[in-house]
């Protein structure tokens, strides 16, 4: 029985120079058997996570437990097996070999482990079966349906019968009838002490998980109140890549909103002063933040949340505010 | 991965067959000017042999006993003739000649031998010439027994046809009794610039020496040096082509297949499997052209107004060249294969 364990995740990669951290310190245990669903819009790290659990993708720091091994203390050699016969994947876009027939797509993950031709084929003709596609074998995915080429791309993902199932996106491409056979065949290989981690960003299929993960929580909206915060010099605001729900302005005093760099530097934006603004882009769009500020001087700022902020703004709009128009004083 | 790398090749056969047909055509050009380059000497060779004597006695110094000669007095051919281990020894002459026919006029080169000694060649047909005024003539002049020829200011009478007989890049051969290429070369003086000998000399008299048969086939061969340098300078650029084309098919070929790696790579396909994948798609594409390179240079050949002998070493070793084009030609392929992320199987299409 394999259970999936994340503990305290952090994956960071280079943007431009910048470091940026789709999954900062995520916990995740799930029991074998299940099916987890990984939420979020585009870019929150669905697609980095599910790299992370086939091995292909070295997290910063963290450890993904899966049956016992310690995954990212795999090295390549081991990390290729451990794809081979652990994991099975169903890629965006299905990624099938355009020069294989769906057949011998299957047999590619089945000759890879060393089975005899023989006994690869004959595997490969079950699985076909089992999804429908007896009668397609010899085609080519150009000649497949989205949803034949589907049921394909996860007769593959089976092959050698992996305890852990990772799917990217398995709906996208797809209509509602093909999407419904997908679904069914995803549902159906959770059962038995399999593991199966669909990435999404379609709500629709959400009734089918055991689990659901929002990688990109939405944080409580309520508004309330400005709340006036006193830092000391060198203190820190907020961190970059961090989630927040405040628009800070600043009252007294100086902060320094920098931005850390991949290889472990920083870089000042900018000293924002009396009047000055930060925070915005993240609160407003529920992204993380994209700098961290630090009080260069004792200093207070007010934090406003994003319903508070527009009143206080007025009837300009956000438009103005996304252009750091300056703000009328109190 | 064998079989998707041979399933890749199916899928993209127009390109291969292109690209073979082009190796091929890449092969056979080097096949025939490796051919050509060899011609040069197997004309010279039949040449020296159709001669039949062991070596040939020259001046001391001499580069050779044709073209590189210091003639000398026939006179000595007695004093070689006795020394000790010479068996037959008959006084040879070469001279470049003119031939004209009407207002053109073409190259030949010019051999003088005794009638019935070491020196002259078999004829095919006829006889070999007698007298002075006679001539033996090589095939490829395209003349018949009884015609005239006329080299240089002198008139001579074909008796015989020796066939294929050229050197020097098909310059066709002639030969006249000695006292006849005297006449014709040296204005009549006894003059020689070899002695043709059969057996083995232990001793020569001063100022002579021996030289065998390969340096005279040398001899006939140094005027075209620079030619057959050219020809092989050509030879390598070609199979520097033919590295390029089978390169540049396996690097597009990786270039478009950069998902499928990484995909492979993502369900564990270890990496030296697609290497050897791409190695072997190049190692085919090089291999069938090769083939093809053999039948195509047979064709060639002929249209070639000179003398192509594609030696059979060549033959020989174009497979083994072939493979090692195609693991050179597939090493950026195999470089960009490598270096493939896995991740990049995450991708949209």
């Amino acid at each position: 029985m394999a259970d999936l364990s994340i503990q305290d995740l952090v994956v960071e990669y280079s943007s431009a120079g910048y470091a940026l951290r789709p999954i900062n310190g995520l916990n995740l245990d799930v029991a074998a058997g299940s099916l987890v669903i990984l939420l979020g819009p585009s870019g929150c790290g669905k697609t980095t996570l599910l790299s992370c659990l086939g091995g292909i993708l070295r997290p910063k720091s963290g450890a993904i437990k899966f049956g016992g091994v310690d995954v990212t203390a795999l090295d390549g050699r081991e990390l290729a097996k451990y794809r081979r016969d652990t994991v099975g994947i169903v890629f965006q876009a299905f990624n099938l070999v355009p020069s294989l027939t769906a057949f011998e797509n299957v047999m590619v993950p089945l000759r890879a482990a060393g089975m005899s031709r023989a006994a690869s084929r004959r595997r490969a003709e079950e699985l076909l079966t089992r999804v429908n596609l007896a009668d397609r074998m010899k085609h080519r995915p150009g000649d497949l349906s989205g949803g034949q080429q589907q049921r394909v791309a996860v007769a593959r993902a089976i092959a050698l019968d992996p305890p852990l199932i990772l799917a990217d996106e398995p709906t996208a491409h797809l209509d509602f009838i093909q999407v419904e056979e997908v679904l069914r065949l995803i549902r159906s290989l959770a059962e038995g002490e399999r593991v199966v981690v669909v990435a999404t960003h379609d709500s629709r299929i959400l009734p089918m998980a055991d689990h659901v993960i929002e990688l990109a929580p939405a944080l409580a909206s309520t508004n309330r109140p400005p709340e006036t915060v006193h830092v000391n010099a060198g203190q820190v605001l907020f961190e970059q890549c961090t989630m927040g729900d405040l628009i800070y302005v600043v009252s007294e005093g100086e902060f320094d909103i920098v931005r850390e760099l991949a290889d472990g530097g920083e870089e000042l934006v900018k000293v924002a002063g009396p009047g000055d603004y930060f925070g915005e882009i993240g609160v407003l769009f529920h992204m993380p933040r994209s700098a961290t500020v630090r009080a260069r001087t004792e200093a207070t700022a007010v934090g406003y949340t994003a319903q508070a902020f527009r009143e206080r703004l007025g009837a300009t709009g956000i438009s103005e505010l996304i252009g750091q128009r300056e703000l009328a004083s109190d | 991965m064998l079989f998707a790398a041979l399933r890749d090749m199916q899928w993209r056969r127009r390109r291969l067959v292109i690209a073979i047909i082009s190796t091929g055509l890449v092969f056979a050009m080097t096949l025939v000017l490796t051919g050509l380059a060899n011609g040069f000497r197997v004309e010279a060779q039949r040449t020296v042999d159709s001669m039949g004597v062991d070596a040939f006695v020259v001046k001391a110094g001499a580069a050779g006993p044709f073209l590189g000669s210091t003639p000398f007095a026939q006179v000595d051919l007695a004093r070689v003739a006795a020394a000790p281990g010479i068996v037959a020894a008959a006084p040879l002459a070469t001279a470049a000649s003119t031939l004209r026919e009407g207002t053109s006029a073409r190259n030949a080169t010019a051999f003088g031998a005794p009638a019935h000694g070491p020196g002259m060649p078999q004829v095919s047909e006829g006889q070999a010439p007698s007298a002075s005024n006679e001539v033996a003539v090589s095939s490829t002049l395209g003349k018949h027994i009884g015609e005239d020829l006329q080299a240089g200011a002198h008139t001579l009478r074909i008796v015989g046809i020796v066939p294929n007989s050229t050197a020097l890049a098909k310059t066709p051969n002639i030969f006249l009794t000695t006292e006849g290429l005297q006449q014709l070369a040296y204005n009549g003086q006894p003059m020689i610039t070899s002695i043709g000998i059969i057996g083995t000399p232990r001793q020569l008299p001063d100022g002579y020496q021996t030289v065998d048969r390969a340096a005279g086939v040398n001899d006939l061969l140094r005027p075209l040096k620079v030619a057959v340098s050219a020809i092989t300078i050509v030879a390598l650029l070609l199979w520097i082509v033919a590295v390029l084309i089978v390169g540049s098919l396996v690097y597009l070929s990786a270039l478009e297949r950069l998902r499928d790696f990484a995909v492979f790579k993502a369900i564990g396909v270890p990496t030296r499997s697609i290497m050897a994948g791409l190695a072997l798609q190049a190692v085919v594409v090089a291999l069938l052209a090769a083939a093809m390179g053999v039948v195509l240079a047979q064709l060639l050949a002929p249209l070639f107004p000179m003398i192509v002998v594609v030696p059979v070493k060549a033959y020989l070793a174009l497979p083994v060249i072939a493979i090692l084009i195609g693991l050179l030609a597939s090493v950026a392929g195999l470089r960009r294969a490598v270096a493939v992320d896995p991740a990049l199987a995450f991708g949209g299409p």
